[in-house]
């Protein structure tokens, strides 16, 4: 006897539904189908649709159940080897912007660098835990401010890494001629953060014209010095959103294509001024929709460099190709403190940025232990057993579970406890609205969202990407 | 074309054949050059002396080969510094498929041994390929040879061309030896429809069978090159089949699509079973868009570079071989020449592209 595979589905629209595996393939039906798979009266017509995309079971040849198995598997990474620190050898800055009060000290303040001792025992700790390649990222405060400890890592890691990368996280206030060939090299990128119009980049974070200016103006010096290398990421608030062209415009002022949109997010004190930003504010849904569509009626098949918005490409990937588990913001099981690591000021180990604000706000600390006396594995553990989405009860019913991820902090953060019901949270919320959006792009008839896929996928051609059965 | 075959004289016709390499040095195993005339090189294996003629000796350095005093014959199984060496297991097939490049008959003459010496005596990190006929309607002999020859030559790996038609289940523990993760098993699926492949290779039974054979492979971790031949019969749903191999065949490594070869059946059916891939680019593009948007591996091969879109030049297998030669008028300046795949003797000729021509 035949069966299909144990599929969950969710409504889209009145008679659409998205139906898939737990091993996250998937596929575009309406709701009658829904009924016979529920009722077990599938007519032979569904039964061949289901053999022919893997989903039915118990045939002597035992093909889908491998394939399944297969998929599942590759859904299901094991953990890498350390291959993405952040490091912050500075906590000070020469900025005060209005969301970063926990993140800095002041420019002049003393006991935030890290001491010749910590560096030492950070270029040990990764030498002894780093894979064979590495992405090393620095963070701050303002990192620029300590080029040398830059330098000495950076000489370090290409001794003993094979082809390091190197992001600097920079508010670009200013560049002296040591950063400027600092930034000239191959492997170094520069990552920065540009708000949208200089209105409002200057509202929430240089404050006056001429600080705005001068960000302005070196921005198009580091895209000089470094081109193709520098990326932005714009900061947003809800209660002060730009509008989604004027948004576009800023960035391709610089050639900036690629944007990775994220809601501001609040932590500590700052969370409890702004009470919307615990839950999620549909406003966001509006916005990121009408920024995409913005963006999809500018990719046209000669307009050069496409544009995209990272994290929707990132969940689109996640949606079609099993083993897409490279963002640790997006992942089950989601190995906190293995492949990705922070490394405070201090020398404290963290694994997710947020981690880290999180302890300097006193809300809750998720310190993994220090360079100096290493990971605190027990830990670690403890955090890893709430890092997996796939036995949730309400993600297991969900169409997106293997594609979705789990954030254990963030839960933690956000509602105190790490086992929140999913479908109030805002993770839940941000990433159902993501992914029905992706759904609808890869089901859309329009030829031009079929090209923008293309792009943002690298296929050779627009076509219909997604499998229906209606 | 390079010849495979050789003639020469032996000292000693009512010898039995040999497996020896080529070599300036005599040693082991080695038929050593022992003297260079003008017209012929001589050469001395053991007790046997042979010569052949000077250009052909002087090409077939370095070579294992396959000796026949009995028909004066020398075979080029493994040419030195070529990663195109395939050792034929047998004539013999249980398929007939349409476009066969190589058409089965039904006699059988085993060469295990000679094969397996001949493994012995390769190249440092060769790849060898085996195909047939079907090599696996002699699994046990090749399996054994696989063993042995694995245990012997840690550092060769190996390409075998096979219908899949005969794998059971009893199979996948001995396919988990080490040795397997050395082997590359090629292929072919025509079809997502069972009725159009079986058709195609003209055995009814030859789909079920096949997706058996998928799944043990699968479960015993075999890597699978699979292999699609363009016909005017399947060219149309190959986006059906893009979306058969995403969903059920995730596991395989390179999906190889090819262009048929103007030999064996397809030269007299050339002109029913010849899709031209150039008049009609959609199905190629989709089929190769929908694999890569599920992030299989796409190779296409035995397609010239002006007769694909440029969408699909970074997905063909360049080809770079001392077996090109049929150069065509028309690609005398055609700056992708070096790499492009349109010169084989036995494909099609740009003429039977529409869409095709030099690029500049
Ligand atoms: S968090 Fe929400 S969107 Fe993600 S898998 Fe769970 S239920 Fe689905
Ligand atoms: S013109 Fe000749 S060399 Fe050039 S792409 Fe076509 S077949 Fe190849």
């Amino acid at each position: 006897m035949t069966r299909a595979l144990p599929l969950r589905f969710r409504r889209v629209a009145d008679d659409t539904a998205i139906v898939a595996d737990e091993a996250g393939r998937f596929f575009r039906s309406n709701m009658s189908f829904v009924s016979r798979l529920a009722d077990g009266h599938l007519t032979p017509t569904d039964k061949a649709f289901l053999d022919s995309r893997g989903f039915l079971l118990g045939k002597e040849d035992q093909l889908n159940e491998t394939s399944f198995l297969y998929a599942l598997a590759q859904r299901l990474q094991p953990p890498k080897p350390l291959s993405y620190v952040i490091l912050i050898p500075t906590l000070r800055c020469d900025l005060s912007c209005a969301y970063c009060q926990v993140s800095r000290a002041a420019q002049t303040a003393k006991g935030y660098d890290w001491s010749e001792e910590t560096l030492q025992a950070v270029l040990q700790y990764l030498d002894e835990h780093g894979g064979e390649s590495i992405q090393i990222e620095f963070q701050g405060g303002e990192p620029s401010l300590r080029l040398d400890l830059l330098e000495r890592v950076v000489q370090f890691a290409r001794a003993r890494f094979s082809k390091p990368q190197f992001v600097v996280c920079t508010n670009l206030s200013s560049i002296d001629s040591a950063f400027a060939d600092f930034m000239a090299s191959e492997d170094v990128y520069i990552s920065t953060s540009l708000d949208g119009p200089s209105w409002l980049h200057e509202v929430q974070r240089t404050q006056n014209s001429d600080r705005t200016s001068r960000f302005f103006s070196n921005l198009s010096k580091a895209c000089d010095l470094a081109p193709g290398r520098v990326h932005a990421l714009p900061t947003l608030d809800v209660n002060r959103l730009p509008e989604p062209n004027e948004l576009l415009d800023a960035f391709d002022a610089f050639g900036l294509r690629s944007i990775y949109l994220r809601p501001v997010s609040y932590h500590g004190f700052a969370r409890k001024h702004h009470p919307t930003s615990v839950g999620y504010d549909p406003r966001w849904s509006n916005f990121y929709s009408s920024v995409i569509h913005a963006m999809i009626s500018r990719n046209t098949s000669n307009c050069g460099a496409a544009w995209e918005e990272f994290y929707l490409t990132h969940l689109i990937k996640r949606l079609l190709r099993p083993g897409e588990n490279s963002h640790a913001d997006i992942r089950s099981p989601n190995w906190l403190g293995y492949d990705h690591l922070v490394i405070d000021y201090d020398g404290v180990l963290y694994p997710t940025d947020e981690a880290r604000m999180l302890a300097r706000t006193g809300q809750v600390d998720l310190n993994l232990g220090n360079v100096q006396n290493g990971l605190d594995l027990g830990r670690r553990a403890q955090m890893q057993a709430a890092a997996f989405n796939a036995l949730d009860p309400w993600c297991s019913r969900c169409p997106y579970q293997s594609a979705c991820g789990r954030d254990p902090i963030d839960d933690l953060a956000r509602h105190g406890h790490v086992n929140p019901p999913r479908p109030r949270t805002a993770f839940c919320q941000r990433h159902t609205h993501l992914f029905d959006l992706a759904a609808s792009l890869i089901y859309s008839d329009c030829p031009d969202t079929q090209l923008s896929l293309s792009k943002w996928l690298e296929l050779p051609v627009p076509t219909k990407l997604g499998e229906q059965h209606l | 074309m390079i010849p495979l075959m050789i003639k020469a004289s032996f000292e000693d016709k009512s010898a039995p054949p040999f497996v020896a390499r080529v070599g300036l040095e005599s040693a082991n195993n080695t038929a050593a050059l022992s003297a260079e005339l003008p017209d012929v090189h001589i050469y001395q294996y053991r007790e046997q002396s042979f010569s052949v003629a000077s250009d052909m000796g002087r090409s077939m350095n370095g070579d294992v080969i396959f000796a026949n005093p009995a028909t004066g014959t020398l075979h080029r199984w493994l040419r030195s510094g070529s990663s195109h060496n395939t050792l034929l297991v047998t004539e013999r097939c249980d398929q007939l498929c349409q476009m066969c490049s190589q058409p089965p008959r039904k006699t059988h003459l085993d060469m295990f041994d000679h094969l397996k010496q001949a493994c012995l005596l390769a190249e440092p990190c060769a790849q060898i390929g085996f195909s047939g006929g079907e090599p696996l309607l002699f699994k046990h002999q090749l399996f054994e040879l696989l063993e042995t020859v694995g245990e012997a030559r840690p550092d060769l790996t190996f390409h075998i061309l096979t219908n899949a038609q005969h794998f059971d289940t009893a199979d996948v523990e001995r396919l988990r030896l080490t040795v397997y993760s050395r082997v590359k098993w090629g292929i072919p699926l025509y079809s997502d429809q069972a009725a159009m492949h079986d058709q195609i290779v003209a055995k009814p039974g030859a789909f079920a069978q096949l997706m058996s054979s998928f799944a043990l492979l699968a479960h015993s971790g075999q890597s699978i090159e699979l292999r699609t031949v363009l016909l005017r019969e399947n060219y149309s749903s190959l986006p059906e089949l893009a979306r058969m191999v995403s969903n059920r065949l995730p596991f395989i490594s390179t999906w190889a699509i090819m262009q048929m070869e103007r030999i064996g059946f397809a030269r007299n059916r050339w002109a029913d079973l010849f899709v031209d891939h150039s008049a009609q680019t959609a199905p190629l593009d989709e089929a190769v868009s929908i694999a890569t948007s599920r992030s299989l591996d796409v190779a296409l091969f035995n397609m010239p570079y002006c007769t694909v879109s440029p969408a699909l030049r970074p997905y063909l297998h360049a080809s770079i071989s001392d077996w090109k030669n049929a150069f065509s008028s028309e690609c005398k300046d055609c700056t992708a020449k070096s790499f492009c795949a349109g010169f084989f003797a036995w494909h099609a000729t740009l003429a039977d592209y529409e869409r095709a021509g030099p690029i500049r």
